[in-house]
């Protein structure tokens, strides 16, 4: 898939006394993995609010999929349904690994075998194989950010919105979610991370926006090395 | 000294042998005091919530008012209800005062503002996180009210517990609205107040170890659950 999945046109949030972030343009393809690199306070999470539909810029306009945006309650629970924002602290919900990995299938009304089996699907894949019945609040930062990132895939999302994910995790972690993330695309999901780590687009990323004082100062494809067991070669380097 | 270990081993031998008068009153106060606090639940409740999770005009003047109605003195209650439900009252025709149903509205007006303020302190105080993380995940906006109500549960708990702990202690409401009528509207406090007055000091001793252990026994239930292991 590479059609368009947003497009944001004069968009504008305001935090009341100035603007915090203004977007002339930005197309953002689909099926692919962006990544978004600025500063602290550059406007990535305020952006990837917008993206996830929980905020409503002061201005602008904004499509999804090729459809205008309408910031009405129906239209938006719609439109939450499609598209997953993992936070950069993730909040898991009282009660035990396998209830939070199978949140968003309930919500969608899942039957409760299809859940459990779902959720123990994601857990292996997260590399949390056996955490189903562990208590949410005894994890360590870096399992909880791996529990987040199996949860929000469990929605099935057309998009997955992901928060400086690589943050609360420890080494072990980081590697394990660095290749989950990577091979996302593939499945055909668009992926938008925000990352303070320029070395990170050397190694992922279609795409890289950058963001500086809430606008967008650049958009650029990384050159990196890309390494194919195949053809057992690297190229890319540019 | 005699005469307390006297009336503490009389008290406990009511109790022991199931003294009908007693357990009259204890059964007519907890039926009363249950029974209003759900009244006051489905009222309280949804108030809190709604100030909690919804800015409107006036919200801040609604906020004070609750505030002060917590502190509102049960007999001036007892007093305003007593006007509105006495034969010449514009309520007066329900025929309601001096029956259990006049007690459980008033103590239902008494615990509702309690059960607002504690469920709205229990919103105030819930991660910031819990209603963005919930709506990301595809909850609609009813799921995530009931997502943040089962996050908040011990704090919504309190707040029930706390209207409860209100009404079954209260005595102005009670003797105002119910007339304290044996085996009738005669609740535990009134009946602790009236024969004490009396003279009969064992009998309302009985009631008062009664009204403490129900008291002690709903924290100590609360206090365990907030303890569990699944939380």
């Amino acid at each position: 898939m590479s059609s368009t999945q947003y497009t944001l046109a004069g968009i504008a949030v305001s935090n009341g006394e100035s603007f915090v972030l203004e977007i002339d343009v930005l197309e953002i393809a689909g099926g692919k993995l962006h990544l978004l690199m600025g500063p602290n306070g550059s406007g990535k999470s305020t952006l990837l609010r917008i993206l996830a539909f929980l905020d409503r810029p002061a201005q602008g306009e904004m499509t999804f999929s090729g459809a205008p945006v309408a910031w009405n309650a129906r239209n938006l629970a719609a439109l939450r349904r499609k598209v997953t924002l993992l936070h950069q602290h993730p909040y898991l919900f009282s009660g035990s690994v396998l209830a939070n990995v199978a949140f968003g299938a309930r919500m969608r009304g899942i039957s409760k075998e299809a859940r459990r089996e779902l959720a123990s699907s994601l857990l292996r894949r997260v590399g949390l194989e056996g955490f189903e019945k562990r208590n949410a609040r005894h994890l360590s930062g870096g399992e909880a950010s791996r529990v987040s990132l199996a949860r929000a895939l469990a929605c099935k999302p057309e998009v997955l919105l992901l928060n400086e994910p690589l943050a609360q995790a420890d080494k072990q972690s980081v590697a394990a979610l660095t290749s989950l993330i990577a091979a996302l695309p593939a499945e055909g999901l668009t992926v938008v991370m925000s990352s303070h780590d320029d070395l990170l687009a050397d190694r992922l990323g279609d795409s890289v926006i950058h963001l500086r004082e809430g606008r967008v100062s650049a958009v650029d494809r990384p050159p990196r090395f890309i390494h194919n067991d195949q053809e057992n070669r690297c190229d890319g380097l540019l | 000294m005699g005469f307390l270990s006297d009336s503490f081993r009389t008290a406990c031998s009511m109790i022991a042998s199931g003294d009908r008068d007693v357990y009259t009153a204890v059964w007519t106060s907890l039926r009363i005091a249950v029974g209003s606090v759900l009244l006051a639940s489905l009222v309280g409740i949804p108030a809190g919530l709604r100030m909690g999770l919804r800015d409107f005009p006036g919200k801040r003047l609604a906020v004070i008012v609750l505030n002060s109605l917590m502190a509102v003195p049960t007999v001036a209650l007892g007093l305003v209800l007593y006007g509105l439900l006495s034969r010449a009252g514009p309520l007066g025709g329900l025929g309601l005062l001096f029956t259990p149903t006049a007690i459980l509205i008033g103590q239902s007006c008494l615990a509702a503002p309690i059960v607002a303020n504690y469920t709205l302190a229990a919103i105030k105080g819930a991660d910031r996180r819990i209603l963005p993380t919930a709506m990301t995940l595809g909850a609609g906006p009813m799921q995530c009210i009931l997502v943040l109500m089962r996050e908040v549960r011990f704090g919504m708990m309190a707040a029930v517990i706390a209207g409860f702990g209100r009404v079954v202690s209260e005595v102005g409401v009670a003797m105002m609205l119910g007339g304290n009528i044996r085996w009738y509207t005669r609740t535990m406090t009134t009946a602790i107040a009236l024969e004490t007055s009396k003279g009969e000091f064992a009998y309302g001793l009985a009631l008062g170890i009664i009204l403490l252990a129900i008291s002690f026994s709903v924290n100590v239930v609360f206090s365990f659950l907030q303890e569990s292991p699944s939380r």
